[in-house]
């Protein structure tokens, strides 16, 4: 697998990139705020999962590894360290909430939370925003210990306490978790 | 909205529907950047190691040429930094941490790396400031002692080692300064940041 021939790498990177993108997505949003600092740590994730692709053997899910690589990126992440990557050209374009051209206009159901969401997680530690991330994915404790390399009890534990952290975040919204 | 109500509407999001991603030219930037990341690992290796072979050569010819043993000595020196710099290399490759680790095995090899790259920094003086100052300093006195052979008065004498001495101080000082400069600055707090988010693991 090691030596795995260039064109069956780019074909399981094509195919993760359309089954996994929204995963990739959250966990860059879930880690950097501007829409830069995004497509950086976006690239990073890319170029970690394009590397890893050699190793993957097929023994854990698809989502825990890209879960696992993308996690491991955002976290030894550097904002602003651009040491390795040169670009060329921009191919992701964030597009961002245009405010309403008159009137109160509605924001779309749910958008709103999500992106409250989205600000309380990058409130917390790095760690707990990688746990958070992926209990409201719906992953399993099990899941989450096998990505994160801790048991499944202390999983239960850190939870609780980021669960509360996350109501005091979105206490203005009136949720109760 | 309790904590399910909530994970329903966080997973009814579309967060691929906020971008738009040219899959093509992702590729090929990712592989761009694969190929120059690995090219400037490579280039950077390769310049230190050359450098310290091409000066060992070029010592150790001139000190066959005109009999000095102190040139032969600092080819020796330029040697032994240019061995360390690649065993160095070498052992820190195989402890590289790898991104499909799991995340605590990840940061613990993260903050080893960080931890070698200061004590590698805050010993600058004894593998690489040292050597050479043994190695150029043997050069001086051999040359100190070849002109007071052919007959040189005490006072040049005196002033061309003064100046080894000083200019060495200002050149090996700063150099020693700069790499003492990038562990606090900028090493000791990734230090500390690693160690808190492996911390919070544990």
């Amino acid at each position: 697998m090691e030596c795995m021939i260039a064109t069956e790498q780019e074909a399981i990177f094509r195919r993760w990139l359309g089954d996994h993108l929204g995963l990739m997505l959250k966990v860059v949003r879930g880690c950097a705020a501007t829409p830069p600092d995004q497509e950086d740590l976006f690239q990073e994730v890319s170029l970690a999962v394009w590397s890893s692709i050699p190793s993957f053997r097929g023994e854990a899910r698809e989502t825990t590894w890209i879960y696992r690589v993308a996690f491991n990126t955002a976290l030894t992440w550097q904002r602003g360290e651009r040491r390795r990557r040169v670009r060329h050209e921009t191919f992701l374009k964030f597009e961002m909430p245009s405010p309403p051209a008159a009137g109160p206009a509605e924001p779309p159901p749910g958008q709103e939370i999500v992106e409250r969401l989205y600000t309380a997680i990058r409130q917390l530690p790095k760690v707990d925003a990688s746990l958070a991330l992926m209990h409201l994915d719906g992953l399993s404790y099990r899941e989450m210990a096998e990505v994160a390399g801790i048991s499944e009890n202390y999983i239960g534990v850190k939870l609780n306490r980021i669960r509360q952290q996350l109501a005091e975040q979105l206490k203005g919204a009136k949720h109760e978790l | 909205m309790n904590f399910e109500d909530l994970q329903k509407t966080w997973q009814a999001q579309d967060a691929s529907s906020k971008i738009t991603l040219n899959a093509d030219l992702l590729l090929r930037e990712v592989r761009r950047n694969q190929q120059c990341f690995l090219a400037t690992i490579f280039r950077r290796d390769v310049v230190e190691v050359t450098t310290c072979l091409l000066l060992a050569v070029l010592f150790t010819v001139w000190g066959l040429r005109w009999h000095w043993w102190s040139l032969e000595l600092l080819a020796g020196c330029c040697l032994f930094v240019g061995g360390f710099f690649v065993v160095d290399r070498r052992c820190q490759r195989q402890r590289q941490p790898a991104c499909t680790d799991t995340l605590e095995a990840c940061l613990a090899s993260s903050l080893q790396q960080v931890n070698h790259q200061i004590w590698l920094l805050k010993n600058i003086f004894w593998w690489y400031l040292l050597p050479l100052l043994i190695g150029l300093s043997a050069v001086v006195v051999n040359l100190l002692w070849t002109q007071h052979k052919a007959g040189q008065d005490a006072a040049t004498l005196f002033s061309l080692g003064a100046t080894y001495i000083i200019v060495y101080s200002v050149v090996f000082g700063v150099v020693y300064w700069a790499n003492q400069y990038a562990v606090r600055k900028q090493l000791t707090p990734r230090q500390q940041e690693l160690a808190d988010l492996l911390a919070s693991l544990q």
